[in-house]
């Protein structure tokens, strides 16, 4: 009897395990039949926002093609990477990309992180797009695999320029920066584009940042009597100037870049001069025109209970949709084909923040940049003629 | 012609507060011998306090007439500020003034970096407005000249406050007692002047006019932060070389003279490059004249 019974125990015993083996052999093969795409940011820290905008907008994605039945039958599975905006915590989180086999990165947030990321990347092959870093020197070190979903500096210039001598339809510009790297690279592409469409640029300087007394360029600005006044720096300094150009009576259109595009600049105007100034930047989530974009915040909204975090939330929402849309037209998941594919075929993609088209270097063409002006009540609201 | 106008306006206007700081500076070298790095950071220390007693304690809405309300901002922080003023004195300067001359230089640094970073505890690192309209808002325009009333009374006040200073030095007996101080200590001593009592008065004199200027750039530009007063307290100190340091009148002209520099600078080279001039001019005058335009010929004492 009790043999009986260990025998049948052992049977039991046996055919649980080979179960288990089944069981076991089962599920290895279904796990590489995920597809891994890698979201990295800084999911925490200073940024910690940002990262997790990223995070929430992929995870929400991914679950809406999973839902669908997947790409190519296969699930997406999501590995995250927190470099916290820190450039040797992005190479680690990008070996670590490299041994878990993903097929896409999509990241970083800020260029210092997304520069050290993207030579790793390069290396194993593997598809990067940056939905924010608009460093231009990242596109220029000719990887062929590397893309982004942000527009670069230029084209704020160029479209601040469309808007003057188009929308506006003026022709005598004054441009002021600030010396910073940015604000100057932007005074410059204005002034370029600006000149290509037959305006005059009479005046591009700059201001030393920090100080508050600007009246003495102010007043040199006022005898070359120009249309608009076009500030490309930040706006601490901004709002200072606009004040002090409505007290010296400057009757010109004042124009600022996206670093002005913060209620602040309103504040140190004061709500009397501010009125009527026009931030060129690009878009609040809420106002993107396209239905991608309201059907994506409506999802995000009913997921998470509130709105995405910034545009880079919404670029990183293309980038996996990118990634998706690559993967379902070649019928590959290898990443030298997708590549191929945004670079060569892609066209006029409809993406959350716009149509997306790329160049030979992997920057997006066009502009996504739009024109807020400030009301009577100092709030910042679309421009329209 | 009008825009030259302009720029000397917007010049005098910038100057006159430099001149208010650079007071503070020249009075302490004048009878101390010593550089108060930390005088930069009295001005920055005046804003803020005339920022909370504003916004933060709402003074404005608590008395009916603004024009009472600045007057009690400005008298209070004053005070506050001269009190501060005497404190850096007795802690971080008298008990190094018979050590050698570089102690209390370092001492003075020391307390610079101590007050700056006080505030940006405080306060926060960024930067704060003032409310719109504390000084009405009119301008003027004279001949093509734009003129806004803060930008008067910045003016007008510096300007008397200056020549109240002026007075006081040269035509009181308390003046006399400082000059004796400036020219030798232990002889003022023997004269029967509380040496201590001068130097405690320059301490508040110093400090209460750079708080005022603070108070002023508060009120003009509206936004401070922490950093400002080592951006006006380094022109200040500038002017106050320009114009002789030790020498009272000296900083008036000096300060007057570098804003005026600056925007000229600025409004007919390029305003990149206005620094570089206003400091250009201030090599070669030091050159010419190395006492700087109104100091006297010091015998070397060291």
């Amino acid at each position: 009897m009790m043999k009986k019974l260990l025998t049948i125990g052992l049977v039991l015993v046996l055919a649980l395990l080979v179960a288990s083996c089944g069981q076991s052999q089962q599920q290895a093969p279904k796990a590489e039949e995920t597809i891994k795409i890698g979201v990295q940011g800084p999911i925490s820290g200073d940024w910690a926002l940002e990262g997790q905008g990223f995070v929430n907008a992929v995870t929400l994605l991914a679950e809406q093609v999973n839902a669908k039945g997947g790409l190519l039958g296969k699930k997406i599975e999501i590995i995250q990477g927190d470099d916290k905006g820190d450039p040797k915590e992005a190479s680690l989180v990008a070996q670590k990309m490299v041994s878990s086999k993903v097929i896409a990165v999509l990241g970083a947030y800020n260029s210092s992180a997304t520069e050290p990321a993207s030579g790793i990347y390069n290396e194993a092959k593997i598809l990067h797009i940056t939905p924010s870093s608009t460093a231009t020197k990242l596109t220029e070190k000719g990887y062929k695999l590397f893309f982004r979903t942000c527009f670069l500096d230029d084209r704020q210039g160029l479209f601040a320029a469309d808007f003057i001598t188009g929308t506006l339809g003026k022709k005598k510009v004054a441009l002021i920066h600030d010396n910073t790297t940015y604000a100057k690279g932007l005074a410059d592409w204005t002034k370029k584009y600006l000149e290509e469409k037959g305006a005059t640029v009479v005046f591009n300087d700059a201001i030393t940042p920090k100080e508050k007394d600007f009246t003495s360029t102010l007043t040199k600005v006022k005898s070359l009597d120009p249309e608009v006044i076009y500030f490309t720096g930040y706006f601490s300094e901004g709002g200072l100037l606009v004040r002090q150009a409505r007290e010296l009576g400057i009757k010109a259109i004042f124009m600022a870049g996206d670093a002005n595009n913060n209620p602040d600049f309103v504040k140190n105007a004061g709500v009397q001069a501010a009125k009527g100034a026009i931030i060129t930047t690009l878009p609040m989530p809420k106002d993107l025109p396209y239905n991608e974009a309201k059907q994506f915040i409506a999802d995000y909204k009913a997921k998470y209970g509130k709105d995405p975090e910034s545009i880079w939330t919404l670029t990183e929402a293309d980038a996996f949709r990118l990634v998706v849309e690559a993967i379902e037209k070649t019928k590959s998941t290898d990443p030298v084909k997708l590549a191929e594919y945004l670079h060569t075929q892609l066209k006029d993609f409809p993406g959350i923040t716009g149509p997306i088209n790329y160049d030979e270097k992997g920057d997006r063409k066009g502009a996504g940049h739009t024109a807020y002006v400030i009301d009577e009540k100092g709030e910042f609201v679309l421009y329209k003629k | 012609m009008q825009q030259f106008f302009q720029q000397l306006v917007n010049g005098l206007t910038i100057g006159s507060i430099y001149a208010l700081v650079a007071l503070g500076y020249t009075m302490v070298y004048g009878i101390l011998k010593m550089i108060n790095f930390a005088h930069g950071e009295l001005f920055m220390i005046g804003s803020f306090l005339a920022f909370t007693l504003i916004v933060s304690v709402g003074l404005m809405n608590i008395i009916p007439s603004p024009m009472v309300g600045l007057l009690i901002v400005f008298l209070f922080v004053a005070c506050l500020v001269a009190i501060l003023g005497v404190l850096l004195e007795r802690t971080a300067y008298r008990p190094l003034r018979r050590s050698t001359r570089l102690a209390p230089l370092v001492s003075a640094l020391g307390a610079s970096i101590f007050l700056q970073n006080a505030i940006m505890l405080i306060y926060g690192g960024g930067y704060l407005v003032f409310p719109e309209n504390l000084v009405p808002n009119i301008n003027w325009n004279i001949g093509g000249v734009n003129i806004g009333l803060m930008r008067v009374l910045i003016l007008f006040l510096s300007l008397s406050l200056m020549a109240a200073l002026y007075l006081l030095v040269q035509k009181t007996r308390l003046g006399a007692a400082m000059r004796a101080c400036s020219l030798d200590h232990d002889t003022a001593r023997l004269m029967g002047i509380n040496v201590d009592r001068i130097i405690a008065l320059v301490f508040i004199i110093g400090p209460a006019l750079g708080a005022i200027a603070g108070i002023m750039v508060g009120l003009y530009y509206r936004q401070i932060n922490f950093t400002m007063g080592w951006a006006y307290g380094l022109r200040a100190f500038t002017a106050a070389i320009l114009g002789g340091i030790g020498n009272i009148p000296g900083a008036m002209v000096g300060g007057l003279l570098l804003g005026v520099f600056e925007t000229i600078g600025a409004g007919y080279v390029s305003a990149a490059w206005k620094d570089a001039i206003s400091f250009l001019i201030l090599i070669l005058i030091l050159i010419l004249r190395p006492t700087g335009l109104l100091g006297e010929r010091v015998a070397e004492k060291v």
